[in-house]
């Protein structure tokens, strides 16, 4: 594509409805739940927590969202169409899950999670930057803010597991 | 008030005359009739200012004041008791108690030594000229001070402490060390230690306060020892670092010194020298002498109780010391082809020679602690073998594992961890010495890489090529500042606030490490997200790339079963407060449940071998 001269078939397929961005949003948390609960048996029981805490919070966002999907003040939106960003590849393909291994250790299990709620929050950010002020962009916000909450969490993690010090 | 002798004859015009007209008349008595109908003189109790330098009551700055017991330590006619007051902070690893000093002014002698000595300086006497107490409370001699005085009005401060009146040495002895020039080529012990001199003269500057104990963690008796130490007894402070700490040579020698932080003569000046004070008592009392000093109530019957102790760092070695010396028969099973746990496979000789770790592990071992080396649970021996054939057990295991970045190249051969080195270094393992080494780290253990790399580099190459790469800011490095300070003497480069991004390789070879600027690693809310700043982008060249970013236990040696069997707490093995796990027969202290302190390992030792004393004490053999 070249830039600025979008034909219109390619501006058509860089929208979608607020109906198919919630879509893929709420199958972006399933994945990742299922991903982490069927991984709770497989990792040593040392770290099974961190497993079982990735589930409950991706759980926790799946039922958030769907909520979300069928409040009524947003209902009356969800077939409004929405530029999707640049980073909608990045994304979608998120959904798609690695192999992590037999035994997946802390660092992999981390990385994996950090890297999946980077997407994410760059993902209801961009959409934001790219809706008008309303209630749409208010939605993205806050999935953007969500998401950047449990990235928080998980880089405070990550360091003290991994960067224990160095001493 | 009326000058006395205003009406008087005794006055004349240029001095005064004292009349002494008593003939012992036998009608003297009657002179004191003339007094009869005088009004008569009284003073009012109502407080009112006094001279400036007035040695009035006492006021406390209940702010300044850190509770440290210093005045009540120096009073010599035991006017002061401590008193505490619950609703005050209390925080022993920062030196603060919630004391405060309470007069008995039935006992003070307002000599003001008090203040004087007071640490923060938090403690002046006032300007107050008052009877002790007022009508209302006739009997009260007993008084807790604030800042504003015993009557709760200030009347203005009056002796203080001043220059001259300063009881405390705010100044620490200074420790000799070899100058960088000499060391570098070598892994001689750098620090000196303390003549005599310098060590009485240092002795001298504690007030015995006791924060230093509060804050250890194993609670050494530090003004105790400190005290022998000024009375030219250093066999006395031998006495007193053995009851709390058999690791006393490697205390006194890489010790962390939570005890200094405390030092109330920090608040002021510079804390007193605790540590090198423990390593001067150690090393002036023979170690013969102080393998019978550390035998002395030991029992002399056998308990008929096994223990296991599985690793032979300073916890392990501490359980197996207090364990043997009740009766019970302890044997410890170390990996490695020697014992000494962290201490010896993570500090450099520089900073603790062998030869005086292996002191306190002979001393352990002369009291009967048997030590089987080279033998890893998990491979010689398993768990399930140690729980058939002992009462309990301990696991000791430090963090001998190192953590990786992972960041791309991270997996090339000349990409090593800091801990893996260091441990080659000891058992003289041959590695490939990098011509230019990268260390990523701010810790500890990323200075003593850096320096025991420089230090081969110079003998095998003539100088030194290490560069160091840390995500903190050089305010925040996790390092001891006496070794980043040491590093930069020895030549050692040191990037600070540098994120790793990639270990470069070109066709096969390392070429160094790409970092971009950390412009922030906590966010508003103090947690972990570190900001990069893409443009400013560096390249460390180097052909090895060192990590010493953590470290983690090798709990392999658990096996499966064991491992589901225990409770976990955050990846960490889930103890009690006395180091007890969840398994009954299994304990776990130091390092693998506390992390990396070598004191804190000494604490956890003695907690675990109590527990388990109990614990066996309450069981059937």
């Amino acid at each position: 594509m070249t830039e600025g001269h979008s034909s219109g078939y390619e501006r058509l397929q860089s929208k979608k409805s607020l109906a198919e961005i919630l879509e893929i949003a709420v199958e972006f948390e399933r994945t990742a739940r299922d991903f982490y609960t069927d991984l709770i048996p497989k990792v040593s029981k040392q770290i099974r927590y961190l497993v079982e805490e990735l589930a409950e919070e991706e759980q926790h966002h799946f039922n958030l969202f769907n909520e979300l999907k069928s409040r009524p003040d947003i209902e009356q939106y969800i077939h409004a169409m929405v530029d999707t960003p640049a980073s909608d590849q990045r994304f979608s393909d998120a959904i798609q899950l690695p192999d992590l291994g037999e035994k997946p250790d802390d660092q992999a299990v981390l990385q994996f999670a950090l890297g999946r709620e980077h997407a994410a929050m760059e993902q209801y950010r961009s959409l934001a930057e790219s809706t008008d002020e309303g209630p749409i962009k208010a939605l993205f916000l806050f999935l953007a803010n969500e998401e950047t909450l449990h990235k928080n969490q998980l880089e405070k993690l990550y360091y003290e597991t991994i960067h224990s010090g160095g001493v | 008030m009326k000058d006395p002798t205003q009406n008087s004859k005794l006055k004349t015009q240029n001095s005064v005359l004292i009349e002494h007209s008593d003939s012992g008349s036998i009608l003297s008595p009657l002179k004191a009739l003339q007094f009869l109908a005088r009004k008569p003189v009284t003073v009012p109790l109502e407080p009112r200012p006094a001279a400036a330098n007035y040695r009035g009551f006492h006021l406390n700055d209940n702010e300044k004041c850190i509770g440290c017991s210093s005045c009540q330590k120096v009073c010599d006619n035991a006017a002061i008791t401590m008193v505490k007051v619950p609703h005050l902070p209390e925080d022993p690893v920062n030196g603060i108690r919630n004391l405060r000093p309470a007069i008995d002014y039935g006992r003070c002698c307002w000599c003001a030594l008090c203040v004087d000595i007071c640490p923060t300086s938090a403690i002046s006497l006032s300007r107050e000229y008052v009877h002790i107490c007022t009508q209302e409370e006739i009997d009260s001699y007993f008084i807790l001070p604030d800042e504003t005085g015993i009557h709760g009005e200030f009347y203005g401060q009056g002796w203080q402490k001043s220059v001259d009146s300063d009881l405390l040495d705010l100044e620490r002895q200074p420790m000799a060390e070899v100058e960088p020039a000499a060391r570098i080529d070598n892994f001689d012990e750098i620090v000196n230690g303390y003549t005599d001199q310098q060590a009485l003269i240092e002795a001298s500057r504690c007030v015995q306060c006791g924060m230093c104990h509060d804050a250890c963690p194993t609670h050494m008796d530090a003004p105790e020892y400190i005290r022998a130490i000024w009375q030219g007894k250093p066999e006395e402070a031998v006495r007193w670092i053995y009851q709390s700490n058999p690791f006393s040579h490697v205390c006194g020698r890489v010790c962390t010194h939570r005890c200094e932080d405390a030092c109330s003569i920090g608040r002021r000046g510079q804390p007193v020298s605790i540590r090198w004070l423990k390593r001067y008592a150690m090393d002036s009392v023979d170690h013969q002498r102080v393998k019978e000093i550390a035998a002395e109530g030991k029992v002399d019957y056998l308990s008929g109780r096994r223990i296991a102790v599985i690793g032979a760092g300073p916890a392990g070695l501490t359980a197996a010391y207090d364990l043997v010396r009740k009766g019970h028969e302890v044997s410890v099973f170390e990996a490695r082809s020697h014992a000494g746990g962290m201490p010896r496979y993570g500090i450099p000789e520089y900073r603790l020679p062998y030869e005086i770790l292996d002191r306190d592990i002979d001393v352990i071992t002369s009291l009967g602690v048997k030590i089987q080396t080279n033998t890893r649970v998990g491979n010689d021996i398993g768990m399930d073998q140690l729980q058939a054939d002992f009462d309990a057990v301990v696991l000791a295991i430090g963090l001998h594992l190192g953590r990786s970045t992972r960041i791309p190249g991270a997996e090339h051969k000349q990409v090593s961890k800091a801990v893996d080195l260091l441990r080659n270094i000891t058992d003289g393992e041959k590695f490939k010495l990098p011509k230019q080494a990268v260390v990523i780290g701010g810790g500890n253990v990323a200075m003593d890489i850096a320096r025991s790399i420089a230090r081969l580099q110079k003998q095998r190459f003539g100088e030194v090529k290490v560069t160091v790469t840390a995500l903190e800011d050089k305010a925040h490095f996790l390092a001891d500042p006496v070794e980043i300070k040491e590093c930069s003497e020895e030549g050692i480069e040191i990037f600070d606030a540098r994120g790793p991004q990639e270990c470069i390789v070109e066709k096969g070879q390392l070429k160094g490490l790409r970092t971009w600027k950390v412009r922030s690693i906590f966010d508003e809310q103090g947690r972990f997200a570190p900001a990069y700043d893409e443009s400013d982008e560096l390249v460390h060249e180097g052909d090895m790339i060192i990590e010493a970013i953590g470290q983690m236990s090798d709990v392999s040696i658990l096996g499966e079963q064991l491992t589901e069997e225990l409770e976990w707490n955050r990846g960490r093995i889930q103890v009690d407060d006395n180091g007890h796990t969840s398994v009954d027969w299994l304990w776990a202290a130091g390092d693998c449940v506390k992390g990396p302190d070598v004191v804190h390992a000494v604490a956890d030792g003695h907690r675990v071998a109590a527990s388990i004393e109990r614990w066996l004490s309450g069981r059937q053999k």
